[in-house]
């Protein structure tokens, strides 16, 4: 009994120092002043953010990214609001199979999720072309998020409230956007949070879908790496490390838990 | 003058029916209560005048037009829901607001009535809480004010009382019939609880699995029901089941198991050989063995304050007595039972039962 209590806690510090530790070193990689992606770092120095603030592929790559995250995450939220919606308030006994079939591309392995969307777009004859296939993969390993989140935000929320405002005269829409949407709102932000996050981030599906042309940050990082080993790199990931934070914070902030 | 007619209302959930055809009219300020077991459709019927659903089959009159097809928010009703649906996110006041909102309301005026609803409710110092600061009578009295505020034609609840404790729940009852009677609105209100229809209702509906079983006053209903059914549900019934004597014009003469005889008024239409009639526990009286209508033994003897229940084994099976705790008698005693005659009711339809041919 009295050695458990120690114990738990150098496990949790374990877990911490193991969570923790590689970004760490990651953001003090960045501040190498030396000329290779070395750790410790051999003197501290700016240097590498400003090779990387002048390097164009970089910064179109970012942009690329956070273009295609926004949009990922914009039409997540929708389908993903609407299928929690659906799933919560009507769905009987399909409810199931809707659930699964939402949260599929988080069960499955992300590779096969991009192996079956590469087959299909080639299918139906349009492969990698005009990002669509890409596009189609980021909202689909989104998805989840949303629908996870807003599903938790509407059960044991009593259904009877809008039909209440139904009652005092307020139009099925009025009704929605006046009681339904303030209330799952908080669900809404922290799944649209996870899904940026997650689009921003994730590889796999970029990787197999992304075609030719401009491809998301994660790709183009891994392509510099294979040829270069500068701090550059780990300069662009501290970057993408703090716009995530910034994220998160400005969403708590705005959101915050009740 | 009619407000509210039902007229052969069905609704069928694909294979199953929930209303079999439910006919009521509710007249002009009236309280009427639906009144019946769990799943008989009292909730479907108010879902039907609301306009959450549609209905299958037949129609809905306010104030003799048919609003079977319109919107929920075309309806003219207000409407107290068993878990208040108070709106979380919004403050009593802002609660209240909405519905005048919604009716494009100029802010004083919304300002002024919603301030004098609070009032009506006791909530005033309650303006600026949020729902889940308030106790459950609290939200209870919030969900009514924004219900009556927007002064609706029509009051609609669903077991609006089931979450309260007893105590409280006795109080919203009178509560919730005062503030009724004052503003003169036309109720329609769902409980499963028969105690809570008889004391606050101008009319009882019973229901039976998707229909009506009897549709009439408090006393109506508990001394004169329609069916052996409804004598159990709105209460303790004592169902005597005996043999026809003489069958009168007005009056039928019964033979009890001891040798007497029962009068009853009322009874069959056409000549039987059998009756069966009920007696409510109170109206039943303990007497000295061999002096009442039949004689019993005391099985049990419930003391519950302000009087005592007798379970009394008798001939005609164990019958429910209540009386009043001056008459103590103890368990295991003789008795004997005296019925209130002008009051035992012969149940309709059991007649048929052994309905013999006509002479
Ligand atoms: N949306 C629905 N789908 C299918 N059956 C329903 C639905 N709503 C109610 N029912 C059925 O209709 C019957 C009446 O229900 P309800 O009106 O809620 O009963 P009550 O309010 O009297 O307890 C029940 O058998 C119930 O199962
Ligand atoms: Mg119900």
């Amino acid at each position: 009994m009295g050695l458990v209590t120690p114990l738990l806690s150098l496990l949790r510090a374990l877990v911490y120092v193991f969570l923790l530790a590689p970004i760490v070193v990651v953001v003090l990689a960045s501040l190498n002043a030396g000329n290779f992606l070395t750790f410790p770092p051999q003197g501290l120095s700016l240097r590498w953010f400003w090779t990387f603030l002048n390097n164009d592929v970089f910064i179109d790559a970012i942009v690329y990214s956070l273009i295609l995250a926004a949009l990922a995450t914009a039409v997540s939220l929708v389908l993903g609001t609407m299928a929690a919606l659906y799933f919560v308030r009507h769905a009987r006994r399909e409810a199931e199979a809707v659930r699964i079939a939402v949260l599929l591309p988080l069960i499955l392995p992300e590779i096969l999720t991009a192996i079956a969307l590469l087959f299909f777009f080639y299918e139906i004859g349009i492969g990698t072309q005009y990002k669509i296939a890409l596009f189609t993969g980021h909202v689909l390993m989104t998805l989840p998020f949303v629908f996870l989140n807003v599903t938790t935000s509407l059960q044991g929320r009593d259904d009877a409230v809008e039909l209440a405002a139904r009652t005092l005269g307020a139009s099925r829409l009025t009704a929605f956007r006046r009681i339904t949407l303030p209330l799952i709102a908080p669900g809404m932000a922290t799944g649209g949070v996870f899904a940026f996050i997650i689009s921003f981030d994730t590889f796999g599906i970029s990787f197999i879908l992304k075609g030719t042309g401009s491809a998301p940050l994660p790709i183009q990082l891994y392509d510099y790496l294979r040829f270069n080993f500068t701090p550059e790199a780990a300069a662009v990931s501290t970057v993408s490390i703090l716009l995530t934070l910034v994220l998160v914070t400005v969403s708590n902030m705005l959101f915050g838990r009740d | 003058m009619t407000e509210v007619s039902l007229l052969s209302l069905v609704k069928s959930y694909g294979k199953s029916t929930a209303l079999k055809g439910i006919s009521l009219d509710v007249g002009h300020g009236e309280f009427v209560s639906l009144l019946g077991p769990s799943g008989c459709g009292k909730s479907t019927t108010l879902k039907c005048i609301a306009g959450f659903e549609d209905v299958t089959d037949g129609k809905i009159l306010f104030d003799s037009k048919d609003i079977s097809r319109k919107l929920p928010e075309d309806r003219d009703i207000g409407m107290v829901f068993q878990s208040y649906a108070l709106f979380p996110h919004m403050t009593v006041a802002r609660n209240l607001a909405f519905g005048l909102e919604m009716r494009r309301m100029a802010r004083s005026e919304i300002a002024d009535r919603v301030a004098r609803a609070m009032d009506m409710v006791q909530l005033t110092p309650y303006a600026d809480r949020y729902p889940k600061a308030l106790s459950g009578g609290q939200q209870q009295r919030v969900a009514l004010a924004r219900a009556l505020v927007i002064e609706p034609a029509i009051l609609l609840l669903d077991e609006p009382l089931a979450n309260l404790d007893a105590k409280l729940r006795d109080e919203m009852r009178g509560f919730i019939r005062d503030l009724q009677k004052r503003v003169g609105i036309t109720t329609i209100y769902v409980t499963h609880d028969q105690n809570e229809a008889m004391t606050m209702s101008d009319r009882v509906v019973v229901m039976f699995d998707g229909e009506i079983a009897q549709a009439a006053p408090p006393e109506d209903v508990y001394d004169r029901p329609a069916s052996e059914r409804v004598a159990r549900f709105v209460g303790n019934a004592n169902i005597l089941d005996l043999a026809v004597a003489d069958q009168a014009d007005a009056e039928t003469s019964l033979s009890l198991p001891g040798g007497g005889r029962l009068a009853v008024t009322g009874g069959a239409d056409a000549p039987v050989s059998r009756l069966r009639v009920m007696a409510r526990p109170e109206q039943i009286a303990l007497t000295g063995p061999g002096e009442g209508h039949i004689d019993g033994r005391i099985a049990k003897r419930y003391f519950s304050g302000g009087h005592v229940e007798y379970h009394v084994d008798t001939d005609c099976g164990t019958l429910n007595v209540l009386c009043p705790t001056t008459q103590n008698v103890a368990e295991g005693a003789n008795v004997g039972l005296s019925f209130d005659t002008r009051r035992l009711w012969p149940l309709p339809g059991a007649a048929h039962v052994t309905a013999e041919p006509a002479a």
